[in-house]
C-alpha cells in the first residue's frame, strides 16, 4: 500500500482547514517529529501523528484524516505546542479539521456530548451544570455547607444574554444540525506503515 | 530545584492589587466548591478583596476546543465577560487553568485580528459592552507564588513533610509566553509546598496531562484516558505521593473521580486524594475544615487529615 496517496490533492486544502486564519504558520513546520514525541495520545495509540496530520494538510491530502478515528484522540493538551520549535498551534488547527469533519458528518457521535452540555450550558450560562434535580441538590448542599450561596450566582441578565450570543453567531443552529443518527462510521486510517497484528 | 523564575513574580506584579476581578470556574464553583472557597479565603487573609460579577458567564472556551462552539460564540462572550471587568478597571484573576488559557488565548486572538475583535463588539454593543483588551489576565497560583512569603509566614498548621506530588495542567504551562515558569520543567509549585512545610515529591510523570483536557472522559475512556490515568497514577504512587495538587478543577476531575474506575479495570487500587493547591495553602493557613468542601472528593482526604493532626 502506498505511503502517500495525492489522488485528492487539493491546492486549498491549508486554506479551506484554517478558515479562521488562527494556524497562519504551518508552513514553516520542519517536520522534526517533536509533537508526536511530546504527545500522550501518540504514545497510547501510534496511528495518530500530529506531524503526519500536518504534513497531510500541506500537501493537499483529505483522504486519510477526514474519516479517521485518530482526529478524534487529542486531548487538547497543546504539548506539541509548548515544544514546537517555530510555535504552530496545532490544537487550533485540529479544532478546524473537527470542523470539516463534522460538516461531512464524520465523529458525530464523539461530538454529541457536547452538544448536549453545550445546550444546557445555554440554559443555564454555565458548563456542566448537572440536568438532574439529584446532581443539583448535592451541589447545593456542599455549597451551602461551606458558606457559600447554595448555587453559583448567575444573574437573569446574564444567562439571556449568553444564551442570545449563541443564537446570534449560528452557534444554536451550528448545535442543532449536529444529529447523531447521521454518523458516518470512522476507521483507523494512519495505520500504513506500521505492523499491527504481530 | 531551580528557583529562577522565567518570568520574576515581582517585576510582573510589582504592587499587590487591593481589589480584583476573580473570574467564576463552572468546574470550580459546581464540582468542587471549596476551590472556590479557598480562593476567595486566601485572598482575603492576603488582604486582597476579590470582587465576583453575577453577570459573568462561563468562558466558553472549553466547548470551542472541543470543537462544539465555533469561534464567533466563544470571542463575543470571552469579550462580553472582560468588559465586564473592564468597566471595574480591575484585573482578571481565574482559578482554573481553562478559563485561563482560552480567556488568554481568544483576547490574543481579538488584540491580533481587528476583524474578530469588530464582531465580538458588535454583538456585545446592544447591552452596552465595548472589550478594548486593557485587563490583564492572571491566574491566582501566579499571585501565591508572588506572595510565597506572606503565605509561609501565616502557616499555621505546616504540613509535616507531608509527600505532595504537584499537578501543573496544561492550559497554563502551554502558555508559552508571561507564564511564570518554564513550562517544560516548572517547579514553582514544588517551592510553595515546600514553604507550605510539605514535602515535594518529583514523581516520574508529574508533567503528564490529566487526559481530560478535552473532555475526552466522555470520549475515548477506554482506548486512551484510562490507560493514560493509569500511567500518570501509578507513577505517583510508586514515588509516595499522599496527596496530589492541582490548579484547575477540570484536571481535579481528572484525577479525583477517575481513581475508582482505574482500580476497577486494572485490578489496582488508587487511594491517592486530589485537591486544589488553593484549598492546601488555605488549609495551612489554619481555614477551618469545614470551608474546604473536602466532602466532594471522590477519594476522600483521612489520610491526609490524620497525618496533619486533623
Amino acid at each position: 500500500m502506498p505511503r502517500e496517496r495525492y489522488r485528492d490533492r487539493d491546492e486549498n486544502l491549508y486554506a479551506t482547514v484554517d478558515a479562521y486564519h488562527l494556524v497562519e504558520n504551518l508552513e514553516q513546520c520542519l517536520q522534526c517529529g517533536k509533537c508526536a514525541g511530546i504527545c500522550p495520545v501518540a504514545n497510547l495509540s501510534p496511528s495518530y501523528n500530529p506531524r503526519q496530520i500536518i504534513s497531510d494538510v500541506l500537501s493537499g491530502s483529505t483522504s486519510r484524516w477526514l474519516k479517521s478515528e485518530e482526529i478524534w484522540r487529542c486531548f487538547w493538551c497543546a504539548g506539541c505546542y509548548t515544544l514546537c520549535p517555530v510555535d504552530i498551534h496545532f490544537p487550533l488547527l485540529m479544532m478546524q479539521l473537527r470542523y470539516l469533519a463534522v460538516a461531512s458528518l464524520h465523529g458525530l457521535k464523539y461530538i454529541a456530548p457536547f452538544k448536549r452540555f453545550a445546550l444546557r450550558a445555554r440554559e443555564d450560562g454555565l458548563t456542566f451544570a448537572p440536568g438532574s434535580a439529584k446532581g443539583r441538590e448535592r451541589i447545593m448542599g456542599i455549597r451551602g455547607g461551606i458558606g457559600l450561596t447554595p448555587w453559583p450566582e448567575v444573574s437573569e441578565k446574564a444567562r439571556e444574554e449568553y444564551r442570545a450570543l449563541f443564537d446570534m453567531t449560528g452557534s444554536t443552529e451550528y448545535l442543532d444540525r449536529i444529529r447523531e443518527e447521521e454518523d458516518q462510521p470512522l476507521e483507523l486510517t494512519y495505520l500504513e506503515g506500521r505492523i499491527t497484528g504481530a | 530545584m531551580p528557583r529562577q523564575r522565567v518570568v520574576n513574580p515581582e517585576e510582573k506584579f510589582p504592587t499587590v492589587p487591593g481589589t480584583v476581578f476573580l473570574f467564576r470556574s463552572c468546574t470550580g464553583s459546581l464540582e468542587y466548591p471549596g476551590t472556590e472557597n479557598a480562593v476567595k479565603e486566601t485572598l482575603a487573609s492576603l488582604g486582597i478583596h476579590a470582587l465576583m460579577d453575577p453577570d459573568q458567564t462561563c468562558c466558553s472556551g472549553y466547548l470551542l476546543t472541543c470543537s462544539a462552539h465555533k469561534p464567533e460564540v466563544s470571542l463575543a462572550i470571552t469579550a462580553r465577560n472582560l468588559s465586564l471587568v473592564e468597566k471595574k478597571d480591575l484585573d482578571t484573576y481565574t482559578f482554573c487553568n481553562g478559563c485561563y488559557g482560552y480567556l488568554s488565548e481568544l483576547s490574543h486572538i481579538m488584540m491580533h485580528n481587528p476583524a474578530y475583535l469588530q464582531m465580538a463588539n458588535d454583538l456585545i454593543a446592544r447591552w452596552g459592552y465595548r472589550y478594548e483588551g486593557k485587563t490583564r489576565i492572571y491566574h491566582v497560583q501566579e499571585m501565591w507564588y508572588r506572595l510565597r512569603e506572606t503565605i509561609g509566614q501565616k502557616v499555621v498548621r505546616p504540613l509535616a513533610g507531608l509527600k505532595v506530588g504537584v499537578h501543573y495542567g496544561c492550559h497554563y504551562l502551554a502558555k508559552q509566553y508571561g507564564i511564570l515558569d518554564d513550562g517544560g520543567y516548572p517547579t514553582f509549585h514544588e517551592e510553595i509546598v515546600e514553604i507550605l512545610g510539605g514535602t515535594p515529591v518529583f514523581y516520574k510523570e508529574r508533567q503528564l496531562c490529566c487526559g481530560y483536557s478535552v473532555g475526552r472522559g466522555f470520549t475515548h475512556r477506554e482506548e486512551t484516558v484510562q490507560p493514560h490515568l493509569f500511567k500518570k497514577l501509578t507513577s505517583a504512587r510508586d514515588a509516595g505521593v499522599e496527596l496530589i495538587t492541582t490548579v484547575c478543577p477540570g484536571c481535579n476531575v481528572a484525577l479525583d473521580r477517575e481513581q475508582p474506575n482505574l482500580g476497577k479495570r486494572f485490578g489496582t487500587v488508587f487511594k491517592i486524594p486530589v485537591i486544589d493547591l488553593s484549598q492546601l495553602i488555605a488549609l495551612a493557613m489554619g481555614m477551618p475544615l469545614q470551608k474546604l468542601g473536602f466532602e466532594a472528593n471522590t477519594i476522600p482526604l483521612t489520610g491526609v487529615l490524620k497525618k496533619l493532626g486533623l
